[in-house]
């Protein structure tokens, strides 16, 4: 067997020096000594260190002599072996030894490598940093966008925009920008308009938004109570609150009565809901304990704590205001009228059968043949005598020279007086024929009656058992002339709570009213508590086909005066219009 | 005198021991339990406490946790200046670990319950999933540091990083020889594989352990196994090909490892910054 041993060396040139050798023996020894067939004059190199051999497989075999491994192939091992079709690369200190076939012999060829100072620069290769960014140069990349873009730009905008006092219509919008990402969620449906103008609201840099900035648009809001007794009336807080309002109020914060802290925004593109029952009865359920002058009385569940109604009623003729019935009493309504209900709601009694006969009604009368709602659905529209009751109590004093029907004017005693002399004084069939007096143009006509008839005439209607006290009460003036006692009736009997009778249109008027039986106008006609809680508990009652869970806004408002709050149609608290001028102001500040 | 010798044996094993244990059960879990205290308390809060109008961040229970998560996201960052510092004071970097790990996961609870499930576009929920990105990669970290150090042990088969450099090395040599007898264009694909970087590839050929463009699996495809010659060099590719998939596989694991710490660290400081827009801003927009 043939080794072909190859050394290769450099000058100090660089000059590669080939040298070739030919060994004919069965195996090789290398080593340190020099009687090694490869010596190799290293330290790191034993002075017996490898033997390599034709194994029985055919392979070489390569062994360490002694206790030092050598390198095969880049691994360190102790034996090994190099199969002679790929060849193998043994490593003895700086010394690299590649084993391969040529043709029959065996060619070992021999270099000297320089130590390798690149290596450890060569291992940062498997970590995972040298094929990414660095993680520093991220961090500071991304936290400076997120710094500019979220904060920096929209305060600078901010600081830098011309402040308008108020801009509630968004005339100015995006003068802040990016301050979208700001938001904490979408205003509610009534601010949508405000979306893209923060500064409207927030006008300035760490302020809480104020209740001038609020009222700059809604003005025209009532409060519930002065401040200082909402204030006294309110129930103490939670520690937790308390110390959040005292950090709050200390920060500029408007305190836990100022309008944000019960309105909060940015709850979503929602209708502002009402407070809930709990929002009410904190502060209403003892309130007594708190404001010990209060004339309120104690509230917190409809179906179990709720004053009896309280309806607003004239207590004595011509009083200038209603007064409100005392808890529980049975108010005798003095109106100044004579109304009967029954009379006019028994199916089989006169009046039907007026009302059948006549063509504008064909059949009994119902309850809205005179009473019909107001476009608030909440009150009634004020009956007029005209339109309600003329149909049957007919105010006809003759024959018009049209051919129609001439009648008395309602609603004012002068007025009646006049017409009443018009009738003394009418034109009357002629007595004789037509003739002109001489030296006088025109038809000659005289009264030959006494002046005092019209006078009788309207005297004799005014008092008991004349035309208009069939509904009316007689009364005498300051002068002691006959004269009708004024008609007072409220606007509204429950002031403070809305009725909506648009939503009970599925009952009948009689269920709660009991006009069928009341015998006189002196009844107040207004259902009691009980009656409204066949159907009606509180917020937390069970909901039935019958029962209705009834939270305080479903009768009451907070801001006073203000409509019903409604899931739908106009404004939570808008201002109601004002109320007309109705007869009974009229009459009641005629007859002082 | 044997008792106290006895004692003094056992604080050693006992110390000698704590230096074993990782930091996952530092102290028999001290730090789970703390993180799932503050977890339930947090949660029994948010459903015990009345927050009106409803709970979120403006609450004084929302200010309270909001002020709980900052200060634990400035804490738990600290741990990359903490662990930089090696001086002497009675301080573990094991608990300040373990800590970091069980308490930023409370973070999830504590966090999600400040903003009271109100989440939109805009720089408060920014800061919510960048903490909550964050959270995850770090989940992530864990995971990997407790199961693939194993696996990237058995990959080197007793062989050192530099070893399997070196081993490649000794493999290109012979390659180099053995291919002075072939043709032009085998000789071409011989040295595109001997040039091309042992590193080649980027983070996402680490990540899946896929090298598309090869240059040593396209030489051993070009080459004709006619001449002796040629079979050598093919056999010497093949040994080639299985040393860079050893040095692969270990570049995989490294990188399943490490790959974290690059969305885990920018991601933090990320989130330290909306964590400064969302605090000002909220203030600056009363």
């Amino acid at each position: 067997m043939t080794f072909l041993i190859r050394t290769i060396d450099f000058t100090a040139a660089g000059r590669e020096i080939i040298r070739d050798r030919v060994l004919d023996q069965t195996s090789l020894t290398i080593g340190r000594a020099a009687e090694n067939d490869i010596h190799l004059p290293d330290l790191a190199v034993e002075q017996r260190h490898v033997r390599i051999e034709l194994a029985a497989d055919g392979n070489l075999a390569v062994t360490a002599l002694g206790t030092l491994g050598f390198g095969l192939d880049g691994r360190t091992v102790s034996e090994g072996a190099i199969s002679l079709s790929t060849g193998g690369e043994i490593a003895l200190g700086a010394a690299r030894l590649a084993v391969a076939r040529e043709g029959e012999a065996i060619l070992v060829t021999i270099r000297q490598v320089a130590t390798d100072e690149g290596a450890g620069d060569a291992l940062r290769g498997f970590a995972l940093a040298s094929v990414l960014p660095n993680k520093r140069a991220m961090s500071w990349l991304l936290a400076a966008a997120i710094l500019v873009l979220l904060l920096m730009v929209p305060v600078a905008s901010h600081l830098l925009r011309t402040p308008v006092k108020n801009d509630p219509k968004g005339e100015t919008p995006g003068q802040v920008v990016l301050d979208a990402a700001w938001t904490t969620g979408a205003l509610s449906l009534k601010h949508r308009s405000l979306e893209d103008n923060c500064e409207s609201c927030h006008v300035n840099a760490f302020e809480s938004v104020t209740d001038t900035t609020c009222l700059s648009c809604h003005a025209d809001t009532g409060d519930h109570a002065a401040m200082p007794r909402l204030a006294k009336g309110s129930p103490p807080l939670s520690p937790g609150d308390a110390i959040q309002w005292r950090i709050g109020t200390a920060l500029g914060k408007e305190g836990p009565l100022g309008c944000v802290s019960c309105h909060s925004e940015h709850e979503g593109q929602v209708r502002t809901a009402a407070g809930g029952e709990a929002f009410c009865s904190d502060c209403h359920d003892k309130l007594d304990t708190r404001l010990t002058d209060t004339k309120l009385a104690n509230a917190h569940d409809f179906g179990k704590a709720h004053p009896q109604f309280r309806p607003a009623y004239f207590a004595s003729f011509g009083a200038a205001q209603p007064v409100r019935a005392a808890p529980g009493a049975k108010p005798v309504e003095r109106s100044g009228l004579k109304f009967p209900h029954d009379v006019h709601m028994d199916a089989r009694g006169g009046a039907a059968r007026m009302a059948v006969s006549l063509s504008r009604y064909g059949q009994p009368l119902e309850c809205k043949d005179c009473h019909s709602l107001q476009a608030d659905k909440i009150g009634f529209k004020e009956v007029k005598m005209e339109d309600s009751c003329e149909g049957c109590h007919s105010l006809v004093s003759g024959r018009s020279a049209g051919g129609g029907f001439s009648k008395l004017r309602h609603g004012d005693v002068k007025d009646l007086a006049e017409d009443l002399a018009r009738i003394s004084s009418g034109p009357r069939a002629p007595v004789a024929p037509r003739r002109i007096r001489p030296g006088q143009s025109g038809t000659y006509r005289a009264d030959f009656g006494r002046p005092v008839r019209a006078y009788i005439g309207l005297s004799n209607a005014l008092s008991a058992g004349g035309i208009c006290t069939e509904c009316h009460l007689p009364t005498r003036g300051p002068t002691g002339q006959a004269d009708l006692m004024p008609v007072n009736l409220p606007d509204r009997f429950l002031t403070s709570g809305f009725f909506s009778h648009d939503a009970h249109k599925k009952e009948k008027c009689t269920d709660c009213h009991a006009a069928d039986t009341s015998k006189a106008a002196s009844d107040l006609l207004i259902p009691d508590l009980k009656s409204c809680r066949d159907c009606h508990l509180g917020a937390t009652a069970v909901k039935t086909k019958t029962i209705v869970p009834s939270d305080c806004a479903m009768c009451h408002a907070y801001h006073l005066p203000s409509g019903q709050w409604q899931p739908k149609g106009s404004a939570p608290h808008y201002k109601p219009p004002p109320v007309k001028t109705t007869v009974a102001a009229i009459a009641a500040k005629a007859k002082p | 005198m044997a008792s106290a010798a006895k004692n003094r044996f056992k604080q050693d094993e006992k110390r000698r021991d704590s230096d074993h244990v990782s930091f996952l059960k530092h102290r028999k879990f001290r730090w789970l339990w703390i993180a799932l205290a503050l977890s339930a308390a947090t949660i029994a809060g948010y459903a015990l406490i009345d927050q009106q109008p409803r709970p979120n961040g403006g609450t004084w229970y929302g200010y309270t946790l909001g002020t709980i998560g900052l200060a634990l996201i400035v804490w738990l960052s600290l741990l990359g200046v903490r662990k930089r510092r090696i001086n002497p004071g009675a301080w573990s970097l094991k608990a300040w670990t373990s800590a970091h790990v069980y308490l930023g996961c409370s973070l999830v609870v504590v966090g999600t319950l400040h903003t009271g499930f109100q989440i939109g576009w805009n720089v408060h929920t920014l800061a919510y999933v960048l903490m909550l990105l964050v959270i995850a990669t770090g989940i992530y970290g864990v995971v990997v540091y407790a199961t693939l150090p194993a696996s990237l042990s058995a990959n080197r088969r007793e062989m050192t990083r530099a070893q399997m450099l070196e081993a490649l090395t000794a493999i290109d040599r012979q390659l180099e020889s053995a291919a002075q007898p072939l043709g032009r264009d085998e000789a071409d694909l011989v040295i595109a594989a001997l040039e091309q970087d042992t590193f080649h590839g980027g983070a996402l050929a680490r990540l899946t352990g896929r090298y598309p463009r090869c240059a040593t699996a396209r030489a051993l495809r070009g080459m004709d196994s006619g001449s002796e010659a040629a079979t050598r060099v093919t056999a010497l590719l093949e040994k080639r090909r299985n040393q860079l998939a050893q040095i692969r596989g270990a570049l995989r694991i490294r990188a399943l490892l490490e790959v974290w710490l690059f969305v885990h660290i920018p991601l933090t400081i990320a989130l330290i910054a909306a964590l400064a827009a969302h605090v000002i801003s909220v203030f600056y927009y009363w």
